[in-house]
């Protein structure tokens, strides 16, 4: 048994590993389009109108609501059909992948903002700043640094989410190490590697954050 | 002409809901005057301060600068107004993320537009002048209460404010560090400053400034020079508080 699926996997593995630039591809898109709307969104939460707010409310309520596989069918098979509109699998697993993370993002960078002494804001208007200078020179670099961690947290759950595209087509690793299994039977060690894969990325990824939080890290704290 | 006021507020009116925190205060002052506010806790002091800069909006009543009517509700006029009223708070607010040097450079570039070498020499020559030249790289969770506080008073002159208004700049402060910030303000008042003031300094007050106003439940209940005010049977109100201070913190200093 051993022998044959070492075999398997090898034989596999380059295979499985090029569906991990895919996976990549799904995580960077997703949690790209994440970020540029959570954050608007976060803005609304915090300062908007109260229709605003009520809207960015819905907006999260209903993308972190619905099971991940429901939208991923609802957006390429229902919407996608019903406008006409021929996007990839792999579009819709980045855009809906996105819109949820956008979701849970903004809840990021909301806590963020909250946790900054309102003062800040004061004193940045008392000189003079319009609001949208004050928010981006002065309340978004401190609340995005508080971010990271929470970030990197969002980031594994996006990269364990992206294997759900598998549904729709895409070739990312789950799908390929599934088009392996099947074929040569060796279930076992192929999801072994296939998690193991996962782990990597997971590590190098929050790796990665980890480090950027302590470069970007403000001197005199020390935490 | 000497004595036209900088700045003036007339019936300046504020209620959270149903409940009147302000009740129509008037006042003016002139160039190089420094204004002391006073009275209890809860009085309105700092509600009134960061009414004059439409931090909070007022309800009603108008605010002069140099003569001409302040429309709070034009944001460019707006903000170009805040640029000419420099506000200190009680506990600082400085930027947590920047430099002593970059606190105070940062309305220089963003809001005034000023290039980056003529912004940091003016940003240095602001902290070297209220004694903190050995200290512009520091964060401000690398200075005491009081340096910070300086840093607040050099980030606010830098901006070439008409009219300075300081809520209780030294409330915040350990009773060690109060002298290097009240230092710092006489030096404001002897190069002639104009400014509003909220402290419960008495001692510091009396000997400095030209009037002192007592507030009470959103209203002026009484106001004079130091001298009037502190000691005349008039004033009985202002004394009574008075004397609770200086019971309270000593000489008040
Ligand atoms: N945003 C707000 N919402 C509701 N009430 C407020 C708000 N800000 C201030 N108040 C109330 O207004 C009153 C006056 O407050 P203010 O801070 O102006 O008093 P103060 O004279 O500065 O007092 P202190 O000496 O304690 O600083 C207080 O009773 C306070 O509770
Ligand atoms: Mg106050």
């Amino acid at each position: 048994m051993m022998p044959e699926g070492l075999i398997a996997v090898f034989q596999a593995l380059p295979y499985i590993l090029q569906g991990s630039f895919v996976t990549i591809g799904i995580v960077l898109g997703a949690m790209g389009f994440g970020l540029a709307m959570g954050i608007p969104l976060a803005l609304g939460q915090v300062y908007g109108s109260p229709p605003v707010r009520v809207a960015v409310r819905i907006y999260v309520w209903f993308f972190r609501g619905v099971p991940l596989l429901v939208l991923l069918f609802l957006f390429y098979f229902g919407f996608c059909s019903l406008l006409d509109i021929n996007l990839s699998a792999f579009t819709v697993s980045v855009a809906v992948l996105g819109l949820i993370s956008a979701a849970y993002q903004s809840q990021i960078f909301r806590g963020a903002i909250a946790s900054l002494p309102a003062g800040q804001l004061k004193a940045a208007r008392a000189l003079g700043m319009s609001d949208a200078k004050a928010v981006w020179f002065i309340i978004l670099p401190q609340a995005l640094r508080l971010s990271i961690p929470a970030w990197s947290n969002e980031y594994s759950i996006v990269l364990k989410d992206s294997a759900v595209a598998y549904a729709l087509g895409v070739a990312e690793i789950m799908a390929r190490t599934h088009f392996v299994a099947t074929r040569t039977y060796q279930h076992l060690p192929l999801y072994l590697a296939a998690g193991t894969i996962y782990l990597i990325l997971t590590y190098a990824g929050t790796r990665g954050l980890r480090l950027l939080e302590n470069k970007v890290r403000i001197r005199g704290y020390s935490r | 002409m000497e004595n036209d006021p900088i700045l003036r507020i007339e019936d300046i009116k504020k209620a959270y809901r149903a409940r009147e925190i302000l009740k129509g205060i008037s006042l003016s002052i002139s160039k190089g005057e420094l204004k002391v506010l006073i009275g209890p806790s809860g009085g309105g002091k700092s509600t009134l301060l960061q009414c004059i800069n439409f931090l909070v909006m007022p309800d009603g009543g108008d605010v002069w600068l140099e003569g001409r009517k302040v429309n709070p509700h034009r944001k460019r006029e707006l903000y170009g107004y805040r640029q000419q009223v420099g506000m200190i708070f009680q506990d600082f607010n400085l930027f947590d993320h920047l430099s002593a040097l970059q606190n105070v450079q940062i309305a220089l570039l963003r809001v005034k537009g000023m290039d980056k070498k003529s912004a940091r020499e003016r940003a240095v020559a602001e902290l070297e002048r209220v004694g903190l030249g050995k200290h512009i790289d520091h964060y401000p969770a690398q200075l005491s209460g009081g340096q910070k506080q300086r840093v607040s008073i050099a980030r606010a002159l830098a901006m070439d404010p008409k009219v300075m208004l300081l809520d209780e700049p030294t409330s915040a402060l350990d009773p060690e560090l109060i002298g290097e910030v009240l230092a710092v303000i006489k030096n404001l008042v002897a190069n002639g400053m104009t400014m509003i003031m909220a402290t419960h300094q008495i001692s510091f007050s009396s000997a400095f400034a030209t009037e002192i106003i007592f507030m009470e439940d959103g209203l002026i209940v009484e106001q004079g020079p130091p001298s009037k005010i502190l000691s005349s049977a008039e004033c009985a109100r202002t004394k009574e508080f008075c004397s609770k201070i200086y019971d309270l913190h000593g000489e008040g200093n």
